[in-house]
Parts: structure tokens; C-alpha cells; sequence
């Protein structure tokens, strides 16, 4: 995509008396990090990029600024919000509209379509992190990094993100502006990390959560980024009654974790931001993608591709399968 | 680990409780007596101290002591049904068992008070911590110039300590001005708000100090009233309330700017807190 | 003294009989775990995601226990000594910044106990990491404040420093392992704690900040840093000297307990009044007074600022909110 075509039509899009700010991705302060940048004029506008590195789902921010009361006398700011989206990032875009958690005329999507991103942890293990700015760029089929001068190719391969792989919906699903040109769909991999969780005995399986689940500090970020969890008042923070514990222990993460893949089932859109904020590393898009596969072969829905489409937990079809019922 | 923990509460038990208020959010007095002789002995608070009261298995809520010590070997806290603690302390009746840490938090510096006039201005339940002022001025009546109330809620019925005000307005030192909001029928004292009704009293700034506590937007007018009678910022005292946990200035969740509501308050001058830029938050 | 890493396993053996943690690899993140028997931790670590902060405050800690409906407490049995290996000179020297507050006014005796119960064996960082800033914030990578004992690797033997005489306890139950320091291995050290320190790339200058900070309060800058705030705790769970917590009841059947747990600043939750009122509405705030906790407000309690230059919050946060620029902003706005 062209860095320049992209400032331009943000610059513009700022401009407009109906927009109040748009939210993209900036270079971060240093090495690989990319900051979301919420953009008012024209000067920020000119510090916005789209690169590999721009994993982020900024859809989250849709619900996540807070509403405060409108003091009295003035009127609410009722302009919208622009919003860069991948496909992925759109795919919560739209599932936020099925749901009625925001209106279609309360943002003005900007459509990035995606070549895939580089997965971070892959990415330092390999090249490491340094003080210095580096720019990765995608470069015929594979990743140009510019570190301090110097360039490296790397091959896709080696470095696209797992969500990356599994991604049906390279190019945004909706969008009132589409940068670029569409990108074609890649042959889908294997999602061997299901795979290798459901090649696991139940005990084995038992075994795996619970390692994973008792590193959980329970700082609340998969949460917080999911772009659809934006309850006002969640049941994991509710203390009357107290439905999970604060205490953080293997049982109580457990039960915190269950209660989000449940909640996410069916509305999970798969852009694996739980996974890449987690500080300790659980593997919850495995977690939110088994679900996610069952409710696709079992009820043939997948969220957030149609902003038509019934909720899949709030509808109801004499046909849905009831064979998990006991 | 031994006795020297500060998060142990004591055990107290409840002996006389009453409604205050009714309604969804019905005010409840009780009246506690700690049950170790040695705790009850040794338990000494000033006006305006708090304590962390509770019931074991739901959790401790910070509640201001609404008597003063002058009034015998026993703890009032007139609490507000709001949340998960509040709803559990009212479920005791008198026998029931009360968890009581304390007391906590600085006092209003009454004693520096002598030969002041005291003037209280309290709205709805804020005036909890006012009472035991009240009730250690009037115990100690020689000492102090002279005690005005001025006390105000929504409705009569939102009034707490009711009882108590008819007796003092048989005083001849106490003037109490009680005020509702809007009229109701049989209503014989003042009607409109507190801040309205401090401006119409026009007290003397001269050798006086003023007490707030109410709701925040009260207490805001107030402030603006009172220095538009020309009270200067070390005449005026209030108390802050904020989301406690540990009451010892450990827990770090009830800090305005740099103070512990828990520690360095919840009595502040406003000398001090017009500093604080969190205060009034 | 001096240990031969050859007689490194040797080392680790003695000191059983304690509580061992060291960190070790889980997966690809490095935590603090209990040494098995036998097991012989490697030390080749930058440091732990997780502070050892909770050697002495747990993320969840039991404050007594009791039945429901009867008014007995039962406190919880605080006995086990342990040894915490290999900590960081950052995180040890966070520990004694937050014990200042946990002995102020009324000592906190779960803290304290643990304190006692502790032995802190520090790693000096001959590879700081890309963010740490500790020299800018009154440490170093040879700190020794917080530790009882100090470990310097110098290649292929460990230049061991007893700090308290819990650290000199160590060595007198290794003693027949260790050598005596002789001048090429001072020499050693001070070449090694330069060459650590030279390796420190990131700086903050908090001259000052804290008499400023206040003076900042409506400052734009607050809207602009925390604007991507996802308000998550991983800043404030995974901070050394963040020490803020929740005290909640737990039951299970009639048994009971009231534990206390890491809270964070950065939650909503935090302030808000059970009237639904919260004194700090949006992130903006409890940026805010995140960064004035512990850049001015401990800085007048207990003179000394509540951050070691860690580089946690700056490594982790998922975007990219990263305290050393907030601070060159905070400079800017003074």
C-alpha cells in the first residue's frame, strides 16, 4: 500500500466536520512497536503507517472510550469515528453491528486489505529487538526488514503470524474506503495448535489448560483488547453475587477463561489480539478457534462476516443440532 | 503471626438498631459494644474517626462513628443499604455479631476548638460525622462559644436522627435549622437547599468554625457560599469518602493527589484539600 | 567470595532443606518456579515476566481463615523459609522500596514476616535488557539494596557479596566451595559492572519531576499517553514496586477465608464509589495517577521514586505505552 495515498485520504477524512478522529497504526518508540494513533489533523494524519507489523485490532477502541455524562447545557458529540481496519479488524467491525454495539453511522471504516502480518514473538526470536526504529515492509512474497540500514528479506514463512495463516478474510469485509488494491486469498494452513490440543487423551488435554491457565495473573488484557467483550458491567468483575473469584489460583483462572471462550463463541472473529497482549503467553486462540470451528461445521455460522446476520447465541433454528445435549 | 495484626477485627456485638430512613436506600443505626473488656477499655476515638465494620464471610465496609465518646462505652454507625457489605450489616438485629477494626483516620481537631463558635452544615447521611461534634460540644458545653446545625436532606423523611432534634431544639444553646428540599405537609421547619439556606442564616465569620459533609454537589455550594460570608479557608472543615480496603494507608486505592483518605483524612481543612487537586473529583 | 561454576550444582545443593525458587524456562516465558530435589537452575536468563516481587507479596494471600456464622480467626501458618535465586538487583531493590511503605505508620505483618522468612540471592545483569533504565532511577546492575546476598558472574566463576547476615549465612554453609576474592577478580567485577552499565541504552531525567508532576495536572499530555490505554494490569501486575491490593471474602461450604489480591490502578473498578461515582472516570485519570504515584507522591512520602527502571511496562504493554517517553513528555511539559 502506498504510505502516501493512505496520509492523503486520512488527512481528508480528519477534515470532514462529521468525523471527530480517526484511529490508525503509528510507529511505536522504538524497534518493532507500532502504537495506535488517534489522528485529529492533518500532522497526525502524516505520522500514520500501515506495515506487517500492524497487528493490533484498533475495532476495540469502538467500545472501549469511555461515555461520560454530557454536562449539562452542551450536546453530546455525536460525530463519528474512522477507524483502519485489516480484514480480521473489519470482521469485528461487522459483528459489533450484528450485535447493535455501535451503529453503521457512528464510523467511517477505512478499509486496509492485508498481505498478512509478521508475528511478533517470531519475528524478535529471530531478529532481535533494538533501541532503533526498524521498518518491515512486505516485499514481493515475503517481509523486507530494515534494520539500521541494512536489509533483510525474510521469506513469509517464517515469519507470518498464526492468525495469518489461518486468515479467510484477507480483505476487509466492510469498508466505506478500501486502500489499495484487494489482496487474493492465501491456501489456508493447518491449525495445528487445535490440532495438536485435540491429539491429546482428555486427562492430556486437562493437563495442558492447566498449565497454561495456572500462569494466568488475571491482568484482564485479553479481555480488555477483545474487541467483543465490551459488556458495560462484566460478569468476571462482578462481586454481587461473586460469580468468579478474585483470587487468582489455577481454578478461579479456569473459571475465567471458560466463561470468555463461551461467551466468545460463535462471536470470536479470530484476529488472536488475546493471545498477542497475554504477558504470559497462554495460547487462548486455541482456545476461541476450536469454538469457533465447532459453531461453523456444527451451526455453519461464522460471525462477523454478514452485518445482516442474526446473532448466532441470541437465534434460535428448529434444525441447530442438539447433540451435545446429555 | 501473632496479636498484633492490624487487619483482625474485633468482635462486637449488636445491641439496639433502627431505621433512620426507609426507602431502597433505607439508613440503619447500630448501636455496637465491642465484646473484650481489655478492647473496650482500650478503644478511644475522636469526632470524625471511621472504622472498618463488616460481617466475616461478605467483607468490611469504612463507616464513619457516628457518636462521640462522651457518650458512654459504645460505637453508632448509621449506614446506607448501597452495596454488597452495606446490604449484609443490615441484615443484624440486636444479639447479632459485628466485625469492628478502628478506629481510623484523623478526628476533627475539636479540643483546638475551645472558645469557637461551631457552626455544622450536614446534608442526608453526611451527617453521620457530624453528630458525635455535636454530641462532644454539647457535652462539653463551657468550652466552646456556641453550636448552630444547619441540617438538610430531600424529604423529611430522608432526615436522619430525627428523634435527637426535637430534643435539642428544647436546648437554648443549640439553634438547629433543619431544611427539606421541597414542601410537605405538616413541615414546620425551613424548605430549599442546604447552601440557600446557609446564605439566608448569614452566620459570622468572627471566631467561628465550619463543618461541611453531604453529598459532593452540597458541599460544593457550600464552599461557594461560605466564602462568600467571608470565611477563610482554616474556618472550614470537611471529611472525603473514597473506596477503602485495608484502612491503613497500605491497600493504595483511596488516595486524593499524594493523601490517604484512610490516613491523612477523612477530616481535611479545607486549607489543605483546596490544594489537592483530586478532592473534589 | 569466589564459587567455580563447576561447583555450581554443589552450591545449589547445600542450600537445600529451604524453599528453593529460581527462574526458570515455562514454555518461552522465564518465571520463578520451585527447585525439584537434585535439580540444578541455569541462570542464563535476562529476567523473569513476573516480578519475584511476589516472594513477599503473593498475588493472592490468605489473611485468616475462619467458619462462617462463628466469629473465630485462624491465622494462617507463615513458617517456611525460603531462598528466592537469582533475583534481579531491580526487583530486590523494588522490595525494599515497597517494604518503606508496608513498615510505615502500622507494619504490615504478612510482608514483613515474609521478609524474615526470605533469602534474596541477586543476579547482577551483565546483559541489561533493551528497556531497562535502572541507572536513571537511583540503581544499577550491580545493586544491592533489597538483596541479602549477591551473585556477579564473572565467566566462569560467580563473585559472591554477603549484603545481610542472612547472605552471610550462605556462605558459611558453602564455605569449603568458595574461594577468597583476590584482586584480578575485583578487577573483574569492576570491568564487568562497567561494561553492564555502558549496555544501558534508554534513560528517563527525573530532576524535577516530582515537585513538577502536580503543577501538570491539566496538561494535555495525559489525554495523549493514555489515549491506546487498554486499561489492563499489566503494567501494574507485572511493575516490581506496584503493591496496590483488593481485599475480598471467599467461601467455599461453611469454610471461609479473607485473602487479599494484586489490584490495579489502571482498572475502572478500582475507585468507583458503590454509588457508581468514580473519582477517576477514564483512563486519562488513572494514567495520571499512576505516573504520580510513583513519581511524586512516594517521592514526598518516603524519598524515593516508586520505579527501579525495570522496563516491564515498557516491554509489555500491548500498545506500546511505554512510561520513559510519557516521562520525556512530562519533562517537556514542565
Amino acid at each position: 500500500m502506498n504510505l502516501g495515498q493512505l496520509r492523503k485520504i486520512a488527512a481528508e477524512v480528519v477534515a470532514r466536520e462529521d468525523v471527530k478522529y480517526l484511529i490508525g497504526w503509528k510507529q511505536g518508540s522504538y524497534g518493532y512497536r507500532i502504537a495506535p494513533g488517534f489522528v485529529e489533523d492533518a500532522a497526525g494524519a502524516a505520522e500514520l503507517i500501515f506495515s506487517p507489523l500492524c497487528t493490533a485490532n484498533l475495532a476495540t477502541y469502538l467500545t472501549l472510550v469511555e461515555k461520560l455524562p454530557v454536562p449539562r447545557g452542551q450536546e453530546a458529540d455525536k460525530r463519528k469515528v474512522a477507524l483502519m481496519v485489516k480484514g480480521c479488524d473489519s470482521r469485528a467491525v461487522t459483528q459489533l453491528l450484528v450485535e447493535k454495539g455501535i451503529h453503521r453511522d457512528e464510523v467511517v471504516v477505512i478499509g486496509c486489505p492485508c498481505p498478512g502480518m509478521v508475528d511478533p514473538a517470531l519475528l524478535t526470536e529471530k531478529y532481535p529487538e533494538t533501541e532503533e526504529t526498524v521498518e518491515v515492509k512486505w516485499s514481493g512474497d515475503g517481509f523486507l526488514l530494515n534494520r539500521s540500514g541494512e536489509e533483510i528479506k525474510v521469506p513469509r514463512d517464517e515469519l507470518l503470524a498464526e492468525k495469518c495463516r489461518l486468515c479467510r478474510y484477507p480483505n476487509p469485509v466492510i469498508s466505506d474506503i478500501l486502500l489499495g488494491e484487494a489482496v487474493e486469498p492465501w491456501e489456508l494452513a493447518e491449525d495445528n495448535g487445535v490440532a495438536e490440543v485435540e491429539g491429546k487423551d482428555v486427562g492430556g488435554r486437562w493437563d495442558y489448560w492447566e498449565e497454561q491457565f495456572a500462569k494466568c495473573v488475571r491482568c484482564y488484557s485479553c479481555r480488555n483488547v477483545c474487541p467483543l467483550c465490551y459488556c458495560q458491567d462484566c460478569i468476571l468483575d462482578r462481586l454481587n453475587p461473586t460469580w468468579v473469584n478474585r483470587a487468582v489460583n489455577f481454578s478461579e483462572n479456569t473459571s475465567f477463561h471458560i466463561a470468555r471462550a463461551f461467551h466468545l463463541a460463535g462471536r470470536c472473529i479470530g484476529c488472536g489480539e488475546c493471545e498477542r497482549v497475554c504477558p504470559v503467553n497462554i495460547p487462548l486462540g486455541r482456545l476461541n478457534r476450536k469454538l469457533a470451528r465447532e459453531v461453523r461445521d456444527k451451526y455453519g455460522f461464522e460471525p462477523g462476516v454478514d452485518p445482516e446476520a442474526e446473532p448466532f447465541q441470541a437465534s434460535f433454528k428448529p434444525d441447530d443440532p442438539g447433540d451435545f445435549i446429555l | 503471626m501473632t496479636g498484633d495484626n492490624p487487619y483482625i477485627p474485633y468482635t462486637a456485638t449488636v445491641e439496639e438498631t433502627w431505621f433512620e430512613t426507609g426507602g431502597e436506600r433505607s439508613i440503619k443505626t447500630f448501636k455496637v459494644v465491642l465484646d473484650d473488656e481489655t478492647v473496650r477499655e482500650n478503644w478511644s476515638h475522636r469526632p470524625g474517626q471511621c472504622a472498618m465494620i463488616g460481617v466475616l464471610g461478605v467483607g468490611e465496609s469504612m463507616i464513619s462513628i457516628s457518636c462521640s465518646p462522651t457518650e458512654g462505652r459504645f460505637l453508632r454507625f448509621s449506614v446506607m443499604r448501597m452495596g454488597k457489605v452495606t446490604q449484609a450489616l443490615h441484615q443484624l438485629e440486636p444479639g447479632d455479631k459485628m466485625m469492628v477494626r478502628g478506629p481510623y483516620g484523623s478526628s476533627f481537631p475539636v479540643d483546638d476548638w475551645h472558645g469557637k463558635q461551631i457552626l455544622t452544615i450536614g446534608g442526608g447521611v453526611g451527617q453521620a460525622p457530624l453528630r458525635p461534634i455535636v454530641e462532644y460540644v454539647r457535652a462539653n458545653r463551657d468550652q466552646y462559644a456556641g453550636l448552630t446545625m444547619i441540617y438538610g436532606a430531600r424529604t423529611s423523611g430522608d432526615l436522619c436522627f430525627k428523634g435527637e432534634f426535637e430534643e435539642m431544639s428544647k436546648c437554648d444553646d443549640l439553634a438547629c435549622h433543619l431544611t427539606i428540599d421541597v414542601e410537605e405537609d405538616d413541615w414546620s421547619h425551613n424548605v430549599g437547599f442546604v447552601p440557600q439556606m446557609l446564605l439566608d442564616l448569614n452566620p459570622s465569620p468572627e471566631n467561628t468554625i465550619v463543618i461541611t459533609c453531604g453529598p459532593p454537589i452540597m458541599i460544593r455550594f457550600v464552599l461557594e457560599n461560605l466564602k462568600k460570608l467571608g470565611f477563610a479557608d482554616e474556618q472550614i472543615y470537611t471529611t472525603l469518602e473514597n473506596r477503602m480496603k485495608c484502612g491503613i494507608g497500605k491497600c493504595g486505592r483511596c488516595n486524593v493527589g499524594g493523601m490517604y483518605v484512610c490516613k491523612d483524612g477523612p477530616v481535611f481543612s479545607y486549607a489543605v484539600l483546596k490544594d489537592i487537586p483530586e478532592a473534589f473529583a | 567470595m569466589l564459587l567455580n561454576k563447576d561447583k555450581w550444582p554443589e552450591f545449589v545443593g547445600r542450600l537445600a532443606g529451604k524453599k528453593l525458587l529460581a527462574p526458570q524456562s515455562g514454555g518461552d516465558a522465564v518465571r520463578f518456579a520451585p527447585v525439584s530435589d537434585g535439580e540444578v537452575p541455569m541462570l542464563d536468563f535476562k529476567n523473569t515476566r513476573v516480578p519475584p516481587k511476589q516472594a513477599l507479596f503473593p498475588q493472592t494471600e490468605t489473611m485468616y481463615r475462619f467458619q462462617l456464622g462463628t466469629e473465630e480467626i485462624e491465622l494462617p501458618q507463615l513458617d517456611e523459609e525460603t531462598i528466592w535465586l537469582g533475583v534481579r538487583p531491580c526487583d530486590a531493590r523494588a522490595m525494599a522500596i515497597v517494604e518503606k511503605l508496608f513498615r510505615w505508620d502500622i507494619d504490615d505483618p504478612y510482608y514483613l514476616k515474609r521478609r524474615e522468612l526470605t533469602t534474596l540471592v541477586g543476579l547482577a545483569c551483565n546483559e541489561p535488557g533493551l528497556n531497562c533504565f535502572c541507572p536513571s532511577v537511583g540503581g544499577g546492575p550491580a545493586s544491592t539494596e533489597g538483596l541479602d546476598l549477591l551473585m556477579i558472574d564473572l565467566d566462569d566463576r560467580y563473585l559472591l557479596e554477603a549484603i545481610t547476615p542472612k547472605g552471610e549465612a550462605l556462605l558459611d554453609v558453602t564455605g569449603d566451595l568458595l574461594d577468597e576474592v583476590k584482586a584480578d577478580a575485583v578487577k573483574e567485577k569492576e570491568k564487568v559492572v562497567s561494561a553492564a552499565e555502558k549496555k544501558i541504552k534508554r534513560t528517563v531525567d527525573t530532576e524535577g519531576v516530582s515537585a513538577g508532576l502536580p503543577g501538570l495536572w491539566e496538561d494535555p499530555l495525559w489525554r495523549r499517553v493514555s489515549a491506546a490505554c487498554l486499561g489492563c494490569g499489566t503494567c501494574t501486575y507485572l511493575c516490581p514496586t506496584c503493591h496496590c491490593f483488593d481485599i475480598q471474602d471467599e467461601t467455599e461450604g461453611f469454610e471461609a477465608r479473607r485473602c487479599r489480591m494484586w489490584d490495579s490502578c489502571m482498572f475502572e473498578e478500582y475507585t468507583v464509589h458503590t454509588s457508581g461515582h468514580n473519582p477517576r472516570p477514564t483512563r486519562r485519570e488513572r494514567t495520571r495517577n499512576r505516573i504520580n504515584h510513583k513519581y511524586s507522591y512516594y517521592v514526598d512520602k518516603f524519598a524515593v521514586t516508586a520505579c527501579v527502571g525495570c522496563g516491564r511496562c515498557v516491554n509489555l504493554c500491548p500498545v506500546n505505552i511505554d512510561i520513559i517517553e510519557i516521562l520525556r513528555q512530562v519533562k517537556e511539559a514542565l
